[in-house]
């Protein structure tokens, strides 16, 4: 017994996984015992399909902030490891200022700043919100990824370029096959770490006029307007995100676990 | 003199195509001060409550009492993966609702908004304090608190003055960072109407439309305070090092 308590406490990877469950499990328990009555669950059903849309908005911007940011970033991780400080020391400054710029103004200023529509050859082109605000997320996030690709790059010793060339590869084919390789794994746990901040961040959307989750969730809680209803559908969308966030929280764990290098 | 140096910047400022009249309207530049000094206040406050969190629920999660352990372990998991809006939200619309409620009309309820921005995120940033302090006890070697075991030392003055005190050091790195979002998650208070300075700056814009360049203002506000605390970060780090104990 004493030892199997022992085992949860030191094994951090197995006992959290338990630790959340128990949490996931508790929140749920509290969700039903606010359901006093069965018509509050009835009207939580009801407005699911809104509330799914606006958790499928959520998605997308993540997705697209963080794909760009991606994009981005990679070129400015590129940029920030160049040789030349002309080109180095700009771009470290753009990665350091938009890495501490919050990310709701980021939001409010891009949600600001673009037209809500562009003309293009006397045509009228609509400029969504939703596509200012994953403007907005996705500058700070190629800030993150610049540092994530930075430091990547940088964790690879000399001796890995040395031993290379050594073999006879090409500057470009150590790159290719020796470098990258190395980097990907290294990345990509803290770039899924990226993608679930993102994702919490894109509730700051909401606060633009975003039709996302949390917005769905206010015109329910308007619309319903009962105190019952309202403690329901927040503490919903909260277990909503964390069930979202916690999946792939686990799995960039296991990724430490499996990249981890000793 | 002063005052004529500034109105010179406004108006080089202006022939460079950018806004900045505000600065000399007294009612304007007096919202946007006292919003910086929220902001600073918000920031102020929640720092120490945040690292007090941090090590109660750390202290707990290390515990080997399972009823303490599991709850604080679930906290933790449930705050850092879920958007701190909605955690304000959960708090400001239902938490303070119920409140008011119990407390018969929200004029009887004492909590400000103001007050559950700092409650929030206290708990919100003491929750990865937390965190970096587990990793830092995790780092104190064995020896160290089985010698102070022998010493005599009960298991709570282990914590405060042997385990703390060491895992403090080691995990300084991971809590200025922590700081630095906690600033930047001071703009939230905008969303439940506490004129902070983000908020300031949205009362400001609307009326002149120069979003930019109090963007610019912004920008550098939150990037000469978060160098400001990564400074005051590596000053404690160098004076706390104890030698033969530096990681990394």
């Amino acid at each position: 017994m004493t030892s199997a308590r022992l085992t949860l406490r030191l094994a951090p990877g197995r006992g959290w996984n338990w630790a959340a469950l128990s949490g996931a499990i508790a929140l749920a328990v509290i969700a039903v015992a606010l359901l006093p009555a069965p018509p509050l669950l009835s009207t939580l059903l009801r407005w699911l399909p809104h509330l799914a849309q606006g958790f499928a908005m959520n998605v997308l911007i993540s997705v697209l902030a963080v794909g760009l940011g991606t994009l981005g970033g990679i070129v400015l991780g590129g940029l920030e490891l160049s040789p030349f400080a002309a080109i180095r020391r700009p771009t470290h400054w753009f990665v350091q200022t938009f890495r501490n710029a919050p990310l709701l103004v980021m939001v409010y200023f891009s949600s600001y700043i673009f037209p809500f529509e562009i003309s293009i050859q006397h045509h009228y082109v609509a400029f969504p919100d939703w596509l200012k605000a994953t403007l907005g997320l996705a500058l700070p996030a190629s800030a993150y990824v610049a540092e994530i690709v930075r430091g990547a790059v940088r964790s690879i010793s000399t001796a890995q370029w040395q031993s290379a060339k050594a073999l006879g590869f090409r500057r470009i084919q150590t790159l290719r096959w020796v470098i990258l390789p190395q980097c990907v794994k290294r990345a990509l746990p803290p770039w899924m770490n990226l993608y679930a901040t993102i994702t919490m961040g894109t509730t700051l959307a909401s606060l633009v006029g975003v039709a996302d989750l949390l917005n769905a969730a206010n015109n329910a809680s308007a619309a319903v307007h009962s105190t019952n209803f309202t403690i329901v559908v927040y503490l919903s969308i909260l277990v909503w995100f964390f069930l979202y966030c916690y999946a792939i929280s686990a799995v960039t764990k296991a990724l430490e676990r499996k990249y981890a290098f000793h | 003199m002063p005052d004529a140096i500034l109105s010179q910047l406004i108006g080089a400022a202006k022939q460079a195509g950018f806004n900045y009249a505000f600065i000399n309207d007294g009612y304007e530049s007096g919202i946007w001060a006292e919003g910086l000094l929220t902001t600073l206040e918000i920031a102020g406050l929640t720092i120490p409550i945040s690292l007090l969190v941090g090590v109660l629920l750390s202290a707990a999660i290390t515990s080997r009492r399972n009823w303490l352990a599991l709850p604080a372990r679930s906290f933790i998991e449930l705050t850092r993966n879920t958007p701190t809006l909605i955690q304000l939200y959960c708090a400001f619309l239902v938490l303070n609702m119920l409140i008011s409620n119990a407390l018969q009309g929200a004029e009887h309820n004492p909590l400000t908004p103001f007050a559950w921005v700092v409650g929030v995120l206290a708990l919100h940033i003491g929750a990865f304090h937390a965190e970096a302090f587990r990793a830092g006890i995790e780092a104190v070697p064995g020896v160290t608190t089985e010698a102070a075991l022998s010493l005599g030392f009960s298991q709570r003055a282990i914590f405060w003055r042997i385990t703390l005190p060491l895992a403090f050091r080691f995990s300084l790195p991971s809590l200025v960072n922590n700081l630095v979002n906690l600033l930047k998650l001071t703009t939230l208070g905008s969303a439940i109407a506490v004129g902070e300075v983000t908020y300031a700056s949205i009362m400001i814009w609307t009326q002149h439309d120069n979003v930019l360049e109090l963007m610019i203002l912004l920008l550098l506000f939150f990037s000469a305070l978060a160098y400001g605390l990564a400074r005051a970060g590596h000053w404690l780090e160098n004076r706390l090092r104890i030698p033969g104990y530096d990681v990394g």
